[in-house]
């Protein structure tokens, strides 16, 4: 009955719409529609397999795509895997489990081909752009953001794709990689989250149909933004995509995520990996803004997202992920870091908004393995209506990761009591040189700060709106501008509702 | 422009305001002082239209409108402004970002579109020199660790941003010293023109030194108990508080 | 035969044994259902993820220690408060010792566990305390619960203020190569009423003795109970204490965990506001070495409005310890205008110890003031390079800031002559002799 397909790579709207700062104009059309502002569904014609899933189905998605023996008996294996496993329970959240032999495991638009041009690519998945506010045509003006997008799990245009390959960045969908950069996929793939990992990373390992691919070369700065964007499409489908990104020694990118599914009454599945190696001196940025279809009103339908994040650093390299959480039903994530190389950074900076009956369970593992490694988790969890907002973390310094640092700050705000706010931070030390220090906090909005806003003419809405943004700037600022102004507007418009 | 007419007001249930009339016309300026727990915060904050001070009786007419019914950001939108004894802080809201929402939030209520950012810019920089205001200091978390001057000057420079028709400035001397309140006086005393009014509040006749009032009120026991020039603030400073006492 | 099974086979013929009332025994029949279900906690249990009774449940533990035993007053003299003048409930290998007791009725009740539980006119009380705060579905309460015999019962009546302080205190003497001891406390500070008292468990010689405790404390509105725990044992020795408080309106109980002994103690330490204007205060100072392991759980479970919790624990380990604190607050939904904080301070010593610390919160309502911090260091290097250039020597200046460092747990101990104790025993544990006091 559940879960739909999802898709894969996004590229968020924003920029495109909103070119530099976004005006109270705009503001005023969101708060308008009030309803999921993503809820439309893209009548494209696509092929999808039917519901359930055995070795025959594992080996048909492979087929499919046209993949070496490597990759599909590796996907044999992680399913092998998956078939003995259990679906965690350890999380703060409550939901219907979904029916795994329920759901369809593969979906794409019938087109198979590489789009060389726009001209190619299905006048429908162009409207659903315009829809979603980007149109290709406009990003290749902008220029600066190159895409790959991906609707319910397959790669269906990748911009920019020669001016990255100037500088020898591949940068495609995973499908692809596969076939044309085998070396470097199967070098890595795996090697962060390997499939025994969790349930629904073996379940990803097994089923995934697309996601996108990035490689930076030795000593490459990425020249702009590379953006994925992540369509749930298809009803009744499961979406499971995968991305890699590895960033060779002493290379530099910044990686974007966007996220949004068509409102339907029942749950979709949204079931991701990503793995991201930094190698020496490399630095890894990824950002992502979660806007899956939260539910409506009532709690009906919404997306599970039970996501699986991980990136591992080098010696003096650095990863920072930065995340503004909205939508999903139910959440579950946790981008982590492995600070395997001495002098690595780890930097996880987070927003979780819930809403109506929204649970999230999220936060992020900083492992401490080399020496002089550092990490630091902002974390700012806004609760509302009648949510469930949690905090999980674990920092973890083994014996021999000498002098380690970590700083925690986790901060919670309220709206009214009908709603929680949790946090499970998890600390443990074996190094005596470490120094860890964890702070939260959980507030509400103050009464004398709407009033103030008041009388100063800003309604009581906006008033909270202004406070929340407030709440939540030391992560806003982490995220590269324009998406910031856009997650500023998620958070306003998924509050709507919660204020009196 | 106001017109307050047996205004009485009351917090949880306790009386605090019991009838006062107030007539404040265009151009003037007028003070009213009272001791400790007179009502003169209240009084400010019914004018602004505080949810927790209850109007249990009479009327406070702006412009022929009666503000009673309003909410508090719809009195802003008529032109009342009130400069805090305590402003609050609102963490990670730059004070850039709080007069842009403010002003844009004015001109949607009043049917104009949002002020161009070059104009904004403009007018920020304007004003934030008339109050001696750096560029550093827009860019901070609103009244977040100010220091007592830092507040009150910003809640001037929000005034001057905002061009209230009628000012109340509660306690607007309290926690400055002599140098912010001659800044903030200054920057008060630019704003006076014809169109506007300025109610100040205050304990002391400090400020009345700097921003001189037309008309000088004295609030006792939630009412106003005498008026006079701004020679009863004077008077009033010699003989103290006490002597209002024995009168009333 | 696995111990488990061994308790449950043990079981029938305790339960014939002894006296009590039908619905005491119903309730031990019921516990030891759940026990039986559960079995001892394991790893997997999210609330003893850190913590592994594996390796000591191995020993084959006698339950039933046969006699009484009397020991010399001069042998254990300096394990009471013998400065001053206390009310005493002794037991020595879990049975009453009246030798070294000094219980009394005279005004409030201060004695045995047993006599409430199967004298007549007690019946009414217990219907009404015990095993009501004490969580039912907890295995190791419940285990407790189930062999429920012997242990302290204190009741201090309205308004009454106790005149000196009560020392509860339990002997092993090792007669028993491998013991296991289940004492049950019941304590009722009643409306009004004050009261101190002190809890130590410890062994005369080195031997596998564990305790698995389970105290159950009321404090009524207006109440104050100031709780103090001595955790001091030999490394060969385990406890397992469960404690269940429950506190009415305007009542005020605090708690001091001293944790400087023993090979495993686990501390599940838990507070039920269930009356508004209620105020809790929680801390701790351990401090470890020689592959100790001490683990505190506490639970603040704040179900009424206006109540306020103060948890502040202080770690100091080496050699092969590990600290273990996982504090919850659980604030509920009515239970508005909470302030709740908790604080964890560890510092580790070398690169053998282990810190793993889990502070929670889950908040459900909005007009609260809730905050943890907790942190792990080590000691300034710098404060220490200066103490050293003033002379004093690096384990002296060591000390010093050891007890720098848990001295805000040490000031609130409101008992003057228990203070210095426990600073001496600080002293001994960090195997320095110190000329101050503080």
């Amino acid at each position: 009955m559940h879960s739909e397909h999802v898709a894969v790579a996004k590229v968020f709207p924003y920029k495109l719409k909103y070119p530099m700062a976004y005006t109270e104009e705009e503001l005023k059309k969101e708060l308008e529609t009030k309803e999921y502002e993503y809820g439309f569904y893209t009548d494209i014609d696509s092929e999808t397999f039917p519901v359930g899933l055995n070795e025959e189905v594992v080996r048909g998605i492979s087929q499919k795509k046209n993949e070496p023996e490597w990759m599909t008996s590796w996907r044999l294996e992680a399913f092998k895997a998956w078939k003995v496993m259990d679906e965690p329970n350890w999380a703060n959240v409550k939901y219907n489990k979904p029916n795994y032999q329920d759901i369809s495991y593969y979906s794409a638009p019938k087109k198979k081909d590489q789009y060389k041009s726009l001209d190619e690519v299905d006048p429908e998945l162009l409207k659903t752009f315009k829809k979603l506010g980007i149109s290709l045509d406009e990003q290749k003006k902008l220029a600066g953001v190159a895409v790959d997008i991906v609707m319910d799990s397959v790669s269906v245009a990748t911009t920019f794709k020669e001016t990255l390959a100037e500088k020898g960045i591949i940068f495609c969908s995973i499908s692809e990689a596969i076939k044309e950069h085998p070396d470097l996929v199967k070098k890595y793939i795996g090697t962060v989250i390997p499939f025994k990992d969790n349930f629904f990373a073996a379940l990803n390992s097994a089923v995934f149909s697309d996601g996108s691919f990035c490689y930076i070369p030795k000593g490459v700065r990425c020249p702009m933004e590379l953006s994925t964007y992540f369509r749930i499409n298809q009803a009744g489908t499961g979406q499971f995509e995968r991305t890699l990104v590895i960033a060779d020694e002493s290379s530099y990118v910044s990686y974007l995520e966007g996220c949004t599914a068509p409102s339907r009454d029942e749950n979709q599945l949204h079931a991701a990996v990503v793995e991201l190696i930094a190698l020496d001196d490399a630095e890894i940025k990824y950002s992502t803004v979660q806007n899956w279809f939260p539910g409506d009103k009532n709690g009906k339908g919404g997306v599970y997202n039970f996501v699986t994040k991980r990136g591992i650093c080098h010696t003096r390299s650095k990863i920072s992920w930065t995340q503004v959480e909205t939508g999903s039903a139910v959440t579950w994530k946790y981008p982590s870091c492995i600070l395997k190389g001495n002098d690595s950074i780890g930097e996880f900076y987070s927003i979780a908004l819930t809403n109506n009956y929204q649970q999230a369970d999220t936060g992020t593992k900083m492992i401490h393995l080399g020496k002089n490694t550092k990490s630091t988790i902002i974390s700012k969890g806004i609760s509302a209506g009648k949510s469930q907002n949690s905090y999980r973390g674990l920092v973890q310094v083994s014996p021999r990761a000498t002098n380690a640092r970590n700083f925690s700050q986790c901060d919670s705000l309220l709206m009214g009591n009908k709603c929680g706010a949790h946090t499970f931070p998890y600390i443990e030390v074996k190094n005596k040189s470490a120094q860890i220090e964890h702070e939260a906090t959980t507030s509400k909005i103050g009464e004398d700060q709407v009033f103030y806003c008041n009388q100063r003419g800003i309604d009581p809405e906006k008033a909270i709106a202004l406070i929340v943004n407030g709440f939540s700037k030391e992560v806003l600022n982490k995220l590269p501008m324009e998406f910031a102004v856009e997650a500023q507007k998620l958070l306003e418009i998924s509050l709507e509702g919660s204020v009196g | 422009m106001l017109s307050i007419e047996n205004l009485h007001a009351q917090v949880e249930g306790k009386k605090i305001l019991n009838g006062i009339d107030l007539d404040i016309k265009a151009g003037e300026v007028h003070a009213i002082m009272g001791p400790n727990g007179s009502g003169k915060s209240t009084l400010s904050a019914a004018i602004a239209g505080h949810q927790d001070y209850d109007v249990t009786k009479g009327a406070m007419i702006l412009e022929g409108e009666d503000l009673s019914e309003l909410d508090a950001e719809e009195r802003a939108h008529k032109g009342v402004f009130l400069s805090f004894q305590y402003p609050v802080e609102i963490p990670g809201v730059s004070v850039t970002n709080f007069i842009k929402t403010a002003i844009n939030a004015n001109r949607k209520a009043k049917g104009f579109e949002d002020m161009p950012a070059k104009e904004m810019l403009q007018k920020i920089r304007e004003k934030s020199n008339l109050l001696e205001i750096d560029s550093r200091f827009l860019s901070r978390s609103l009244n977040e660790g100010f220091s007592g001057g830092e507040k009150k000057r910003n809640e001037i420079f929000q005034m001057a941003m905002l061009e209230p028709k009628l000012s109340i400035l509660d306690e607007t001397d309290s926690g400055l010293d002599i140098d912010a309140l001659k800044i903030v006086a200054n920057g008060v005393n630019k704003l006076r023109s014809k169109d506007n009014a300025i109610l100040v509040i205050t304990h002391y006749q400090r400020l009345l030194e700097y921003i001189v009032p037309d008309f000088v009120h004295v609030l006792f026991d939630g009412k106003i108990v005498k008026s006079g020039t701004k020679d009863l603030a004077i008077q009033l400073e010699e003989k103290g508080y006490d002597w209002i006492k024995e009168m009333a | 035969m696995e111990f488990k099974e061994k308790l449950l086979a043990s079981h029938l013929a305790f339960e014939g044994s002894i006296d009590f009332s039908d619905s005491v025994h119903q309730t031990r029949l019921e516990s030891l259902k759940t026990f039986e279900q559960k079995g001892f906690p394991t790893r997997k249990d999210e609330a003893w993820k850190y913590t592994s009774l594996n390796s000591m449940l191995r020993n084959d533990f006698a339950l039933f220690p046969e006699t009484e035993t009397t020991i010399e007053i001069k042998k254990v003299k300096k394990y009471f408060l013998y400065e001053i003048d206390t009310y005493k409930v002794v037991f020595i290998d879990g049975v009453y010792s009246p030798f070294l007791s000094d219980t009394t009725h005279d005004g409030l009740d201060v004695c045995l566990i047993s006599a409430a539980l199967s004298k007549s006119k007690y019946r009414k009380f217990i219907d009404t305390y015990f095993n009501k705060i004490a969580d039912t579905k907890d295995s190791l309460t419940s285990l407790n619960t189930s062999f429920t015999k012997e242990g302290a019962y204190i009741y201090i009546p309205k308004s009454v203020v106790a005149e000196k302080p009560i020392e509860l205190i339990h002997f092993s003497t090792g007669k028993e190569k491998s013991l296991w001891l289940q004492p049950r406390n019941l304590i009722v500070v009643d409306k009004n009423a004050q009261v101190q008292i002190l809890e130590r468990h410890q062994s005369l010689k080195p031997h596998q003795v564990v305790t698995n405790s389970v105290t159950e404390i009321f404090a009524h509105q207006d109440s104050f109970l100031d709780y103090y725990k001595i955790q001091n044992d030999f490394s060969t020795a385990s406890l397992i204490d469960n404690t269940y408080i429950s506190q009415q309106k305007n009542s005020n109980v605090s708690m001091h965990t001293f944790s400087l002994g023993g090979k495993l103690t686990r501390n599940n330490l838990n507070f039920y506001l269930k009356g508004t204007n209620a105020n809790a205060t929680l801390k701790g100072v351990t401090i470890l070495d020689e592959k100790q392991h001490v683990d505190h759980y506490t639970l603040v479970d704040h179900i009424k409005p206006k109540c306020e919790s103060h948890q502040d624990y202080k770690g100091v380990f080496s050699e092969g310890a590990v600290g273990v604190f996982n504090g919850k607050i659980h604030v509920d939904q009515i239970a508005q205008k909470t302030n709740a904080f908790q604080q964890n301070n560890n510092i580790l010593l070398d690169d053998k110890a282990t810190v793993n610390t889990k502070p929670q919160l889950e908040i459900f309502a909005d007009d609260v003031k809730c905050s943890h911090g907790c942190t792990v260091g080590q000691l300034d290097e710098e404060a220490l390079f200066y103490l050293q250039s003033r002379g004093i020597p690096k384990k002296e200046a060591k000390a010093l800031m050891t007890y720098a460092f848990a001295n805000n747990v040490l000031e609130s101990v409101e008992l003057p002559i228990l203070k210095r104790r426990i600073n001496i025993l600080i002293a001994k544990k960090l195997g320095v002799n110190l000329g101050f006091d503080l």
